[in-house]
């Protein structure tokens, strides 16, 4: 286990992936756990993976931290609602979704193309005069950010997705900052790591008293995850990792099928 | 007179601002080392017992975590680390509430509130709803 966690923490770590989409199908599928007791186990992960780096990115001014707690009251609030809803479905509804989310990112990881010239945009006259707006509250030194009602809006569609999948929900923050709100991509990508502690943690309550986080899994896989993320970002820059994305599409589509029979309730 | 906070300082608007999220920035690597570290004790004594991780494990029960923590118990020590994963997130949210008071940041503390009453929410929807 904590084996599978370190692999889930090297992957997700070289491609920019949280650990969430590797371990909840490690664990339903390598050991047999319920979809629900992965999915609890895999918010752990998320929350310890995250909250590390995350440090180091307010450290250092890459993350918002205005923005990022702005947008983490709307995602925490999705995870508290993804959190009831995976409660109330079926299990093979879950893995319908699982299945969905994995084809997505591997589709996303396919065409990924070299990154486009940064689409944050130099802080604007009537961004400084609008002072006594929330979006002034959260402007960056050198961009301005912008449309934070479809930004809050996405971030309840990232916290249902999170705590409804086990993931840590940047694969939806990250795009939204960027090309929605004019987020530098470096500070999107360091803000949503700094959500996504809370945005898990209030999915990872639900799991928790409802008795769906198992310690004697979770202490491993965690320890496990934490471990390869920390060893992923360390060689991170020594790896050509197109062939790894390669390789990871496959596994993904992979994946993907073997939730879509647990979906239909192939044997 | 206030007193400074993990390098918090309640004077100039713009290096207060830097502090605070150093100050943040810290506390959530403190927190994360802390609790991978407890998680390891756990796993140690995991190993040092014999439970393999598909054992049945004792739920969360907080009126008996100080006896299976003073007795070095697998489940005692993986529940404490859990705990404080859980926790780690919520308390960056306090320290930052503290920071953004102490700085005249109103909106930013009323920002800060609302997540923390989010979270409450959540542990009181997780249990009326769980029937």
């Amino acid at each position: 286990m904590i084996g599978g966690g370190l692999v889930a923490g090297v992957f997700g770590s070289l491609l920019g992936l949280g650990g969430g989409l590797l371990i909840v199908p490690l664990l339903a599928f390598v050991f047999q756990l319920s979809l629900l007791k992965a999915i609890g186990v895999s918010l752990v992960c998320v929350i310890v993976t995250s909250g590390a780096a995350a440090g180091v990115y307010l450290e250092r001014r890459v993350a918002n931290l205005r923005l990022g707690m702005t947008l983490e009251l709307f995602s925490a609030a999705g995870a508290l609602i993804g959190g009831l809803i995976a409660f109330a479905l079926d299990e093979r509804v879950i893995a319908a979704l699982f299945a969905v989310l994995l084809v997505y990112t591997a589709v996303s990881m396919a065409r990924r193309r070299p990154p486009e010239p940064d689409l944050a945009s130099a802080p604007s006259e009537t961004a400084t005069a609008a002072g006594d707006t929330w979006t002034s509250s959260v402007q960056g030194e050198d961009y301005e950010v912008r449309a934070l009602g479809r930004g809050s809006l996405a971030s309840v569609g990232a916290g249902v997705v999170s705590a409804l999948l086990g993931v840590g929900g940047g694969i939806v923050k990250v795009p939204v900052m960027h090309l929605v709100m004019g987020v530098p991509l470096r500070v999107a990508t360091a803000t949503s790591n700094l959500m996504i502690g809370v945005t898990a943690s209030a999915g990872a309550i639900i799991y928790l008293l409802r008795g769906e986080i198992e310690p004697l899994v979770a202490g491993p896989t965690a320890l496990g995850v934490f471990a390869g993320a920390t060893l992923g970002s360390r060689t991170a820059h020594r790896i050509d990792v197109r062939i790894l994305r390669a390789l990871f599409v496959i596994v993904l589509i992979y994946t993907a099928i073997q939730m879509i029979r647990r979906a239909v309730g192939a044997p | 007179m206030s007193v400074p906070l993990l390098g918090l300082d309640p004077t100039g608007s713009g290096r207060t601002e830097h502090r605070l999220e150093a100050a943040i920035g810290r506390f959530l690597t403190i927190g994360t080392y802390a609790t991978i570290a407890v998680l390891g004790l756990g796993v140690l004594s995991m190993l040092v017992v014999g439970r393999s991780p598909l054992d049945a494990a004792l739920p969360l029960d907080l009126a008996r975590l100080p006896s299976d923590l003073a007795a070095l118990r697998p489940e005692g020590l993986l529940w404490l680390g859990l705990l404080l994963v859980m926790a780690t997130p919520s308390l960056r949210v306090v320290v930052a509430l503290v920071g953004f008071a102490r700085g005249g940041e109103r909106r930013m503390a009323l920002v800060a509130v609302g997540v923390l009453l989010v979270i409450v929410a959540g542990v009181v929807l997780a249990r009326i709803t769980d029937v």
